[in-house]
């Protein structure tokens, strides 16, 4: 009976957060005197109206789930990792440096390019928390800062020594990765590739993870209780690194997959305006730092997005409107924190214990 | 324009120091109440858009400034509301803002002006500048001193404001109380919901006028996300400043003086994408030299103050 009263418990809260942020969509359309059913009904059908829309909304959906299952293991721990930006174009660079100048087979090319934004985004994401460790640097604004950094670099290293002279476009961009290298499709004709299938199988590697392994219980008993866990022989420092390793290694294969499945080169600004990465920590925190429940709400959100997409096809709504809905969705889901405070209010006054 | 250091590159870094300082400074009286206000990047932003809204619609200086005030304090209400009565994450509410504030103007910016990206108007009254009489005859200083925009000078009051508040007021001392114990200070009566409200709400304000700073002081004009991390670098200000005013202020000159530093060094081909990392590769050195509170003193300050 508890057990699922506190499953109805954690499933009525994302409902609240979705339905006032429907409510919230309903008045800024009204707002710019949209029809709300219209508006909705055509956001319904550009994300899951067809296969072909479906396809394309679970094609948006792969690297929002795999940086959200960065982001989900570091918040686990306890850490604000807010840099999954930087550490995404970062590793999307690399990948598409490493496709283009790295010799060999197509197959060796691609993992490598795989492996290469993988080390590299964690590296970056590592040294915010070593930086934290050492020096006692707040992650969670060394982090942002390094967002800036890895965006500018990168966007510096396209617009000159690597920007593709082959074309006389004016982007800043890399020369296009060869057809071989390129995610095979799951159908032919759609968007969706394999990039989707490592994000499920990630998804549940993670789980398992954080589950079943000493490692993963460490992470949960640092981010539950770091003074139990200091308590317990945790070594904060070391896992913080390790932790944050791999959270950026998600990021960086994020990106790869981004560049081999989708966009096949780098492209300065191409990932920070599409906003994957902040999206995939929403997905995170609205799943609070479940790995399966992050998978869910990040198709959910690009569901919000390209549904906003076919949004603004076909109607005069902006599309702007589903970054407001996700937004509030993000700010309800925050009051999940007062329900079970008052529960716990009521508990304590009913055991009779002070509050 | 072949010169790295001149007359008119501090006057520009007294101009960039401004809406830094000003959202500083909020964080910092948000700080001092034990709240982590990430979301000084939303805040400022919102700041930003409604001071040319409230511009375009009255024609009003005084007006747009105060319509910007009153629009950011609505945002900080909202955190407030979450963080204190709502028991929140902090954290998470502060990113949660700043996603709001980022959507809602552009949104805005879309619903009321009916353009993408940017909103530009020529002929829209800025911010006066202001010409102070005597100062502006010396050489050197008067150019970078005199001319700024008025609220460049209302900052540099702040501050000294802020400061002689916190530190020779009953009320202030009350508000530092507060933030250092807060079941210390409730067993003694101290209304601490009432003072954390009023930290927010001041930190809304102020910036609010950041953002006016921002979007009316040089051009008037509005483009998304045209905070670019300002806030960010503002929260920083504060840890660095240990969120006291005048070092606070210290910091910020400091972020101040490279971003403008940053643009000067595009005049002598450099890149645009290496120099504008300058203000935040700076602001990580920076950190170096401050420490944080340690975890273990944050874990249990936070468990004995929940109750």
């Amino acid at each position: 009976m508890d057990k699922m009263k506190s499953t109805l418990q954690s499933l009525l809260q994302p409902l609240i957060a979705i339905v006032a942020g429907l409510v919230i969509g309903a008045i800024a359309i009204l707002v710019v005197d949209g029809n709300i059913i219209e508006t909705y009904r055509e956001m319904w059908n550009g994300a899951f109206g067809n296969m072909y829309f479906f396809t394309s909304t679970l094609a948006r959906a792969t690297p929002i789930i795999l940086v959200g299952l960065g982001a989900s293991l570091a918040f686990k721990a306890g850490f604000f990792n807010m840099g999954s930006e930087g550490q995404m174009v970062l590793g999307a660079l690399t990948a598409a440096i490493t496709a283009l100048y790295v010799p060999g087979p197509a197959w060796f090319k691609a993992i490598a390019a795989i492996m290469a934004a993988m080390v590299v985004a964690g590296l970056w994401s590592a040294l915010a928390g070593w930086l934290d460790s050492r020096f006692g640097m707040n992650l969670l604004i060394t982090t942002l800062l390094l967002n800036y950094i890895a965006s500018l670099f990168a966007g510096y290293m396209v617009a000159y020594p690597f920007k593709d002279s082959t074309t006389n476009s004016a982007l800043s961009q890399t020369q296009m990765i060869d057809k071989t290298l390129w995610f095979p499709k799951l159908f032919s004709g759609m968007t969706l590739h394999i990039g989707f299938i490592i994000a499920i199988v990630s998804t549940i590697g993670l789980y398992l993870f954080i589950k079943y392994t000493k490692k993963g219980y460490q992470i949960r008993m640092l981010g539950g209780n770091p003074l139990f866990a200091s308590y317990g022989g945790v070594n904060r420092g070391r896992l913080m690194v390790v932790s944050m390793l791999i959270s950026g290694a998600f990021a960086g294969l994020a990106g790869a997959s981004d560049v081999l499945g989708t966009s096949y080169r780098f492209l300065d600004g191409s990932l920070v305006s599409a906003n994957y990465a902040w999206t995939g920590i929403m997905a995170t925190l609205l799943a609070s730092s479940n790995p399966i429940g992050t998978a869910i709400a990040a198709i959910f959100l690009a569901a919000l997005q390209t549904g906003g997409m076919g949004m603004e096809r076909n109607t005069d709504v902006p599309l702007e409107v589903s970054s407001i809905i996700q937004a509030v969705l993000i700010l309800f889901i925050t009051a999940k924190f007062t329900i079970s405070f008052i529960k716990r209010k009521k508990a304590g006054a009913k055991d009779g214990s002070t509050n | 324009m072949d010169q790295l250091i001149d007359v008119s590159l501090f006057a520009a870094a007294l101009r960039m120091i401004t809406p830094i300082l000003l959202a500083a400074l909020g964080g910092a009286i948000c700080a001092r109440v034990g709240l982590f206000n990430v979301g000084l990047e939303g805040l400022i932003l919102v700041g930003a858009f409604s001071a040319i809204l409230g511009n375009y619609l009255t024609g009003s200086i005084t007006m747009a400034i105060l319509f910007a005030i009153g629009c950011s304090l609505l945002f900080s209400l909202l955190f407030a509301y979450m963080s204190i009565n709502l028991q929140a994450n902090v954290i998470v509410v502060g990113i949660a803002i700043n996603f709001l504030a980022a959507g809602l103007t552009t949104f805005a910016l879309r619903a009321i002006f009916n353009v993408k990206g940017a909103y530009y108007d020529k002929d829209m009254k800025g911010l006066p500048k202001i010409d102070i009489p005597l100062i502006k005859d010396i050489p050197w200083i008067g150019d970078i001193i005199s001319g700024q925009s008025i609220l460049v000078y209302v900052s540099i009051i702040i501050v000294i404001l802020l400061q002689i508040y916190l530190y020779k007021t009953v009320s202030g001392f009350r508000l530092l109380a507060a933030g250092e114990n807060p079941t210390a200070a409730r067993s003694i009566g101290l209304p601490v919901r009432k003072i954390q409200y009023f930290a927010v709400l001041l930190s809304g304000a102020l910036c609010g006028l950041a953002g006016a700073q921002l979007s009316l002081g040089n051009v008037t004009m509005f483009t998304e996300g045209m905070t670019s991390g300002r806030g960010f670098i503002a929260l920083v200000a504060t840890m660095l400043g240990q969120s006291n005013p005048i070092g606070v202020a210290g910091a910020s000159i400091l972020f101040g003086f490279m971003e403008a530093l940053s643009y000067r060094l595009q005049t002598f081909s450099i890149p645009s994408n290496l120099s504008a990392m300058l203000p935040f590769v700076v602001t990580i050195i920076a950190m170096i030299f401050f420490k944080n509170n340690g975890y273990k003193d944050e874990a249990k300050k936070s468990n004995g103050s929940s109750r």
